[in-house]
Formats: C-alpha cells, sequence, structure tokens
C-alpha cells in the first residue's frame, strides 16, 4: 500500500522526487521513502491514533510561500473543497519545529487533516486508511496551489524568489491539458458493459490529464431508466466495481453510495436529454470561478449564496454547495445551450449528447481558457489592474 | 428560561428507602469520561460484578455535554448498566425528547439503584423529583404508559417484557426510540421502576457561541455534501432501510438463521416499498436535522433497517405489513426487535421451521409474558439453541444476537463483532461504515489487511461518540474533528479528535477490564462456527466465502496487541482500574 500510494504522489506531480515519506502502523510501525521524511512521518504517526501518515516536499513551492505570507496561524483557502472537507489549514513556523517537530506537527494534525511545515511541507493524516492520508496530502497540495493562483493575482509577489518561482512554474511545469491520443466511444452506448468500460476509461483520463484535485470527481452515464454513476469517494482512475446503476424512478436504493452529485446528475439529465456527463476540479477553472468584479456586494457567501449566472466566455458560472446544497438546482438550467458549467470554486460540468468525448473536450477546453484568462489578468495585472477574489 | 446550574449534577434514586438527592458530578469524571456511555461505565466502578438483577446494580442515564444545544443529533443520552442477556456491562445510546428535557430538568445523568417494594414512576422536573405509585400502570404496554404521563413530560418506560425478565427487553422512549439490545428494561423491571418522566426549562449555556456556530456550519455543511444522510437515496429519505437493497445488492443480507445471505424477496420492505405502502414521513430526535426516523401516515412508527431485515429475511417472511405489525409489536411490549427476531430465527432453524407471518405476533406476546414456549424464547438465542441441544445455531456473539450484516461479506465487520465489550452490536466500531458505505473512505471489505487497527480505532472513536452523546449517523458526514470544536464551543475547554479518541480508548479498556472480571476471555471474542465452514450466498460475480479461521484469529491476535493487551486477550496486570480517574 506504500509503494502505490508513493507511485499515485509521484505520477502527479505533486511531489518533489525523493522527497516522499510515509508511514503507516498496523500492529508495526511500517515508513519508507527519504530517510528523514520517512522518520518524521513515523514519529508523527506514534503521536497519533491514525492509520497512516505523508510528509513530503511539494513539487510547487506555494504552500512554502502561503505560509511565509500569512500573518495568521493557518491557511484559509476558499475554494468549496477546502470549506467542506478540510476547512482550513493549520500551518508551523520554523522556529517551531526546533527540537520535537514531530510532536509540533503532530499538535496540529490531531485536529486537523493536513499541515503545512515550513521548511519541510506538506504532512497529512490518515484516521482510517493510508489512502485517506495520500487523500489528505493531495487536498492540501490542491488548496494550497488554487489559493495561490488568486493571492498573487490579488497582491502580487511579495518574498524573494516568488516571481522566479511563479515563471518557472508557468513556463516549465505547466502542461496544458489537452485530449489528444484519447479514444472515446461514439455515442449512443447501449449495454452495460459497453458504459461500464467507457465511465472506466473516461475516469482514467480525467485523472491522467490532471482535471482533479487527487482523483475526486464523478462521472455518469444515462442508458434507458439507468443511470450508471461513479460511487462515493471513488478514485476516478480506479473505478473497476465502483459504478453504481441507479434507476431514475428510485424504485431501489442501492445508489445510496453513489457520488454526492447524484441528483445533480439527474437533474442534468432531465434538463438537457444529455447521456453523459463529467464533473472535475481543473484548477485554473476552480480559481477563475473564484473571481467577480461586483463592488459592493450584499452577498455574503458568494460560494453558496449568489444567484447571478456569471460568464466567462461562453461559460456560465454559478454558485452552489456540494450535496444537497442548491448545486443540484443551479446547475441544470445553465448548462444545457454551452454544454458546460464551473460551479463557484468547486469545479466543472460537462456535458455529452451521446458519448464522453464532448464532455472531456469540453472541461479540457474551460481549463484552458481559464488558464489563458487567469494569466492575462496576471500580466495585465503587472500594469496596473486589480481583480478582487470574492468571499 | 433559566440558565443551567454549574456544575453538572445527577440524581442519585435509592428505590429502596424511597430517598433522592441531586449531587454534583466530580468535574475530572467529565473531564476524563465526557458523558453518556463514558461517565455511566465510571460510575459502575466497583459494582459492576454484582448481578444485572440485584437491588444494589445500579441503573445510569446519563446525557453529555452537548446535549441541550443546538449540536446537531446531540439530544442523546446513554443507559448504562449490566446486561441480563449478555452478562457484560451494557450500554445503549438513544434519542427522542427524553434527554433533553433531562437536561433541561438541570440534571446531567440520573442514577437509580435499589428495588421498589412496588411499582413507581420516578417524575423529574427542574424544581424537584418524586416517585410516584405505578401499580395501576404495571401490566400496561409502552403506549398506553406514556399517554398515562403525557403530562409529565418526555417519557422512559418498560413494557410487560421488562417486567417479566425478558432478557432482550428494552427501555422504550416515548417517541419511540429504544434503549435496546442488552435487557436493561429487565433490569429497570426488576427494580419495580415502571417509567421516568422528565420535564424542565433550563437552557445549557454555550460558551464560545462564536466557535460553536462556526462548527455547527462545517457540520451542517458535511451533512448535505454526504449522500449516505441527504443524498436522495439516503437515510433522511428512507430512513435505515435505505440499507435493504443495498445489503440485497452486497450479498450480505443474513437470510435463514444465515444460512444464506440473500433474500430474493427484499424487495417487498426496502425503503421505497414502505415508502409506497405507508406513506412514510420523516420524523426524528428532538433537533435533529437529519430525521431518519420515519412515520406512517396513521402516525404508527416505521421500522429500522436491522427490524425489516431479521422479521423478513432472517425468518423467511416477506410481508411488509407482518413486519410492520411485529415491530409495534415489540414496541410496545418493550422488546428489542433484532433479538427477538433473531431468537425466533434459531429456534425456527433448530424445530425444522422458520415461523409464519400467521404466527409471530402470537410468540411475541407469549415471550413477553412469559408464557408456554415464550418462557424458554424470552432467555434469548443462545439459552434457547442451549436447551434444544442445537448451541451451533444461536448466530450471537457473547449472547447478543447478530444484527443484519452478515460477516462473510466484511471482514472489519467480523471482528468487531468480537472485540465489541457488549456482544455482537454492529454499532461499537461500525465498520460498515467504510466497509460499505464508503466514509470517509473505502476499505475492502473482503480483506482483513488493516482491519485490526482500524477496529481498534473507529472502537476508540465511537465511545468517544457514545460518551458526548451523539448519533453514530453524523459521522457518515461529519467527523470528530467537528465534533471536537462543538464540545471546545460548549466548555470553552479546547479539545481534540485525537485527545477525544483518547477519552475513548480509556473507555473501552475499562469496559473490557470489568468484562475480564466477569469471567470474559478470548473464548468469548469468537464468531458462530457457521461462519467459518459454510459459505454465504455467492453470485452476480460475488464470491462469499466461509471466513478463514486461521486468519481471523491472527487479526485478533494483532488486534489485542494494538490494544496493549496479550495475546489472549487479557490484561498485562491487574492494576489497570487504579491508574484511570
Amino acid at each position: 500500500m506504500i509503494a502505490k500510494y508513493a507511485e499515485k504522489l509521484h505520477r502527479d506531480r505533486s511531489v518533489v522526487t525523493g522527497r516522499l515519506g510515509i508511514a503507516a502502523q498496523d500492529d508495526v510501525m511500517l515508513s519508507e521513502g527519504a530517510p528523514d521524511l520517512s522518520r518524521l512521518a513515523a514519529d508523527v504517526l506514534s503521536h497519533l491514533s491514525c492509520l497512516g501518515v505523508v510528509a513530503a516536499a511539494p513539487s510547487l513551492p506555494f504552500a512554502e510561500f502561503l505560509l511565509r505570507r500569512a500573518e495568521a496561524e493557518s491557511i484559509v483557502p476558499l475554494d468549496t473543497e477546502t470549506r467542506t472537507f478540510l476547512h482550513d489549514i493549520p500551518i508551523v513556523r520554523r522556529g517551531k519545529l526546533a527540537g520535537n517537530p514531530a510532536a509540533a506537527i503532530a499538535a496540529l494534525l490531531s485536529k486537523r487533516k493536513g499541515v503545512v511545515a515550513e521548511g519541510i511541507g506538506i504532512v497529512a493524516s490518515g484516521p482510517v486508511t493510508l489512502e485517506q492520508a495520500y487523500i489528505h496530502y493531495s487536498s492540501v497540495f490542491h488548496a494550497c496551489h488554487v489559493k495561490y493562483l488568486l493571492d498573487v493575482l490579488q497582491d502580487g509577489f511579495r518574498l524573494p524568489g516568488e516571481e522566479e518561482a511563479f515563471r518557472a512554474f508557468r513556463e516549465e511545469r505547466l502542461r496544458p491539458p489537452s485530449a489528444e491520443e484519447l479514444a472515446f466511444r461514439p455515442g449512443p452506448i447501449e449495454t452495460p458493459e459497453d458504459v461500464l468500460a467507457e465511465v472506466r476509461a473516461v475516469g482514467r483520463y480525467t485523472v491522467e490529464r490532471g482535471l482533479v484535485d487527487s482523483f475526486f470527481g464523478n462521472i455518469s452515464y444515462r442508458v434507458g431508466d439507468t443511470i450508471y454513476i461513479s460511487q462515493t469517494a471513488a478514485s476516478l482512475d480506479e473505478l473497476a466495481g465502483c459504478v453504481d446503476p441507479v434507476p431514475t424512478d428510485n424504485r431501489s436504493t442501492t445508489g445510496i453510495t453513489a457520488s454526492s452529485e447524484l441528483l445533480a446528475h439527474r437533474r442534468i439529465y432531465e434538463a438537457t436529454g444529455a447521456r453523459a456527463i463529467l464533473h472535475g476540479h481543473p484548477k485554473f477553472a476552480v480559481a477563475m470561478s473564484m473571481l467577480c468584479d461586483v463592488k459592493d456586494c450584499p452577498v455574503k457567501d458568494c460560494w453558496k449564496d449568489c444567484t447571478r449566472v456569471r460568464m466567462l466566455g461562453d461559460t456560465p458560472i454559478v454558485a452552489g454547495e456540494i450535496g444537497a446544497g442548491g448545486l443540484a438546482a443551479r446547475v441544470p438550467p445553465v448548462i444545457g445551450g454551452p454544454g458546460k458549467a464551473i460551479v463557484y470554486g468547486h469545479g466543472v460540468f460537462a456535458i455529452g449528447k451521446d458519448g464522453f468525448g464532448e464532455a472531456f473536450r469540453s472541461m479540457v477546453d474551460i481549463e484552458n481558457r481559464c488558464q489563458e484568462e487567469y494569466f492575462r489578468r496576471l500580466d495585465t495585472r503587472a500594469g496596473g489592474e486589480k481583480f478582487k477574489p470574492s468571499s | 428560561m433559566n440558565r443551567m446550574p454549574r456544575p453538572e449534577h445527577m440524581l442519585v434514586v435509592d428505590l429502596s428507602s424511597g430517598r433522592m438527592r441531586r449531587e454534583e458530578i466530580p468535574p475530572e469524571f467529565l473531564r476524563a469520561y465526557l458523558g453518556g456511555r463514558g461517565l455511566g461505565v465510571r460510575l459502575l466502578r466497583g459494582r459492576h460484578t454484582l448481578s444485572p438483577f440485584g437491588p444494589a446494580m445500579p441503573l445510569i442515564f446519563a446525557t453529555g455535554p452537548l446535549c441541550g444545544t443546538p449540536a446537531p443529533t446531540s439530544a442523546r443520552l446513554s443507559v448504562v448498566s449490566r446486561s441480563p442477556l449478555t452478562g457484560t456491562v451494557y450500554d445503549c445510546s438513544a434519542g427522542g425528547r427524553f434527554a433533553w428535557r433531562l437536561r433541561a430538568a438541570g440534571l446531567f445523568a440520573i442514577l437509580v439503584e435499589g428495588k421498589s417494594p412496588r411499582p413507581v414512576v420516578l417524575a423529574v422536573t427542574s424544581s424537584g423529583e418524586e416517585l410516584l405509585a405505578a401499580d395501576n400502570l404495571w401490566t400496561k404496554g409502552v403506549g398506553e404508559t406514556v399517554r398515562a404521563l403525557s403530562d409529565r413530560g418526555s417519557v422512559a418506560a418498560i413494557g410487560p417484557a421488562g417486567e417479566n425478565a425478558v432478557l432482550f427487553s428494552n427501555i422504550m422512549m416515548g417517541e419511540g426510540n429504544a434503549v435496546g439490545r442488552g435487557g436493561l428494561g429487565a433490569v429497570m423491571g426488576s427494580k419495580n421502576l415502571k417509567a421516568v418522566a422528565v420535564d424542565g426549562d433550563l437552557r445549557t449555556p454555550v460558551a464560545d457561541r462564536e466557535r460553536f456556530d462556526r462548527a455547527r456550519a462545517d457540520v451542517m455543511r458535511l451533512f448535505r455534501a454526504s449522500p449516505v444522510i441527504f443524498g436522495e437515496l439516503g437515510i433522511s429519505e428512507y430512513g435505515t432501510p435505505a440499507l435493504v437493497d443495498l445489503m440485497r445488492q452486497r450479498r450480505m443480507a443474513p437470510t435463514e438463521n444465515f444460512r444464506r445471505t440473500v433474500f430474493e424477496d427484499s424487495s417487498a420492505y426496502s425503503g421505497p416499498a414502505i415508502r409506497a405502502a405507508y406513506g412514510a414521513k420523516k420524523d426524528g430526535c428532538f433537533g435533529c436535522p437529519i430525521q431518519c426516523k420515519k412515520r406512517a401516515s396513521d402516525g404508527r412508527s416505521l421500522p429500522e433497517y436491522e427490524t425489516v431485515s431479521h422479521f423478513g429475511a432472517l425468518n423467511n417472511i416477506s410481508d411488509l405489513h407482518t413486519i410492520v405489525r411485529s415491530n409495534n409489536a415489540c414496541n410496545d411490549l418493550g422488546m428489542d426487535t433484532i433479538s427477538a427476531a433473531a431468537t425466533l430465527s434459531a429456534w425456527g432453524e433448530a424445530r425444522g421451521r422458520f415461523p409464519s407471518p400467521e404466527e409471530i405476533g402470537p410468540l411475541l406476546s407469549d415471550i413477553a409474558a412469559r408464557r408456554g414456549e415464550g418462557d424458554l424464547l424470552a432467555e434469548g438465542s443462545r439459552r434457547v439453541a442451549e436447551t434444544l441441544g442445537r448451541p451451533g445455531l444461536s448466530m450471537s456473539v457473547k449472547s447478543l444476537e447478530l444484527p443484519a450484516y452478515d460477516p462473510r461479506g466484511a471482514y472489519g465487520m467480523a471482528l468487531a463483532y468480537v472485540t465489541s465489550n457488549r456482544g455482537g452490536c454492529h454499532l461499537r466500531a461500525y465498520p460498515i461504515s467504510h466497509e460499505i458505505l464508503r466514509k470517509p473512505v473505502a476499505s475492502d471489505r473482503f480483506s482483513f489487511s488493516g482491519k485490526a487497527r482500524m477496529i481498534k480505532i473507529a472502537e476508540d472513536a465511537n465511545a468517544a461518540v457514545d460518551s458526548l452523546v451523539a448519533c453514530k449517523f453524523a459521522f457518515f458526514g461529519a467527523s470528530l474533528e467537528e465534533y471536537a470544536e462543538l464540545l471546545a464551543g460548549v466548555t470553552g475547554e479546547d479539545h481534540t479528535p485525537q485527545s477525544m479518541k483518547e477519552i475513548g480508548e480509556r473507555v473501552y479498556l475499562t469496559e473490557r477490564f470489568y468484562n475480564a472480571e466477569n469471567g470474559f476471555t478470548r473464548a468469548d471474542d469468537d464468531l458462530p462456527e457457521r461462519f467459518f465452514t459454510e459459505a454465504g450466498s455467492s453470485g452476480e460475480g460475488i464470491e462469499v466465502p466461509p471466513i478463514d479461521r486461521a486468519r481471523f484469529g491472527a487479526e485478533l491476535t494483532k488486534y489485542y496487541r494494538i490494544r496493549g493487551l496479550r495475546d489472549d486477550g487479557s490484561f498485562p496486570d491487574d492494576g489497570f482500574l487504579e491508574r484511570q480517574p
């Protein structure tokens, strides 16, 4: 299991190669990776009632920059995933790491799922499984990425080395996602076997092309009166056995384990007649959806209470909480025409009339357009104009 | 409204003498054990080896620190004593309105001891307490008892089963919630205490309102993001019978006394079927946003998952109306539905025929009255099977009948059944959460890998949850992270998930120590042999083989080591209790 998640973290490019330590405990403590980080992970884990800990240097310095830019003792990203599942990300500064760094980190991990430790990186715990530690690491990495994009756009570079690091990110690391060389079945897809095979393939594409944080997102396909939808907490790149067939008339509750966005998928199908839906969390789309230039707006919790339909190019942006909280009401009315929509601070929904190719290419297109628009605004900002992230 | 007095108080009632006093709960008890299950277990110390039916055995009703606040799912209490069914220390958490009103009466807990010379009702308000003669209520059903006391607030009552020492008799809350499984209704009945009624108008203070409100908003956001809680197929919509179809699909629905694991007719009592047949409406505990209980359009309480599955598949019955009537009968007689149905099923297999739908109702009445064959059935499945010379037919652990999750379909559940301190219960570690419902993450249900530590951690966490007292269903969405913040908001003192798990570990080990002093050993931490020798119902691409006994034993040994116990499950020394607050 340790090897599996080490490989995943390297494959999704969220850790510096070789700067990763993972510890897991059953009746004995196991740890692997870089000696200093695996020792740290094991020491931290020895303080906690948890299954596993990941300690790694993130492949981007954004978390470290956020820590050093922060005045408070935590980083507070405003994207919806973080608001919902992490709440905030505690930081531990170098001064508090002297002596017994594991104890200092464990004290914060006893309250939250992941922390940023100055000069070390991200340390995350898994209370129930080692996979959770991987997820929490990845979630912190993603949250810091999105927040840093927004903070730089808002406040510019403040620290020595920031501008150079960001330029390297932009020019050397950034790989615009694409749908090239991917094979999609032409729709409509009629048999359950073919649907499941295509859902598994497209789920894997979504992770491999970087359109999600860790592996989260959801995917579905409708055949007649059945929606085949990925299960909650399912890894989109490992969907074998993790797709629920859900009858549209609710005559069975087998789909209680389906994605928390089942209701949104159902409503989208009802409103649009589409057959395929893909939902991911591409970072630039998440970041750009949180920029609003309305001044003196009375809405405070924009992410859930904003009722406006904003446009980013030809893509509508709406607000709404995950699950039963409102997203399912606001996305269906706007997604039919353009075939795509962004949920404020959350991610992209894209639909296909018959197959997933259309949906996947829409998501790729949105992310690339958001990336272009982000850098256009950043370059404009360098010329003096500011855009303020809404709350 | 008036503010709650601090520190916290409990009412100590000596039924033998009729004396009652309110006394302060030592603050160190609350710090070390929180409340609910933990406090009850601590208060039981020194009397944990007494007979469950001995007058000196306490029966403890304990709320938790969140009760009386708007903390979601926290209007609950635990009832703690020693079980006459299992012989173990026993607690059960229950909702409704009773706990909230008990707190509003200015009390954190009630400890009842002694035995009244005649049937009585304990009536408590914020201005005092009294014992009322209850001769007129003795022999009455729960419904009639509750109605008779309706002007005295919320009621916890026993029915005829508790009066007649049925070993799986419940204490029933007036709202239909049960203090179930282990026969604490019989403990109450042995004290001649027919009911407790509570009412009051005091308010539980919140020390840091801003922190509390922030944590509450976090919890609610997580509830809304949880498909199990607020999903359109989740428990808020369909109640726990939402699990019927899932357990059928996973091929782990105990059928015909666990001889099979698929019941072809289970859709007859699924969540959608119950909604269609009874117009099920949402209902629930005081202030709970989930509202997982369901009532028929005529007001009848509708059954939970365990009840429909055990009166259904386990007894080979597909008639929904029989199942609903059985549920209502058990509630009114004051009997646990799981143990009642499982005992009938074991008896049915032993005699070569499961009870017919027409036989069920009269049999339940006979059990509650200890009449005819009911007298034996009132002893629970282990004693029934032993008496009939077929001990292997009792599908129980430590004499507690297993609920409706077949352990061959979830290996963490298999391990958790045997490590549970109150016997074969699904709620101690609740691995169904990750093995089946994928919350907070999914684990491989057909693997023992890592399960020993997962179960240990979950047992500790859930002991803390039972001490708060919060509902387990909340943790299909939220976690101790948010509930620690709620607790910090209420008390003004810092708490963390880690500190709460450490409290839970203390509670768990204390219970295990009590059980050890009552003679329980590793030999009692075992599943019925059927699960190691007979396969479940494989099919549809899912293999359900027998559990590998050697692998099971190895994981159990691993579990003991993680717990700091010897490989035989015993404590390394006799001084554990002395080291605890």
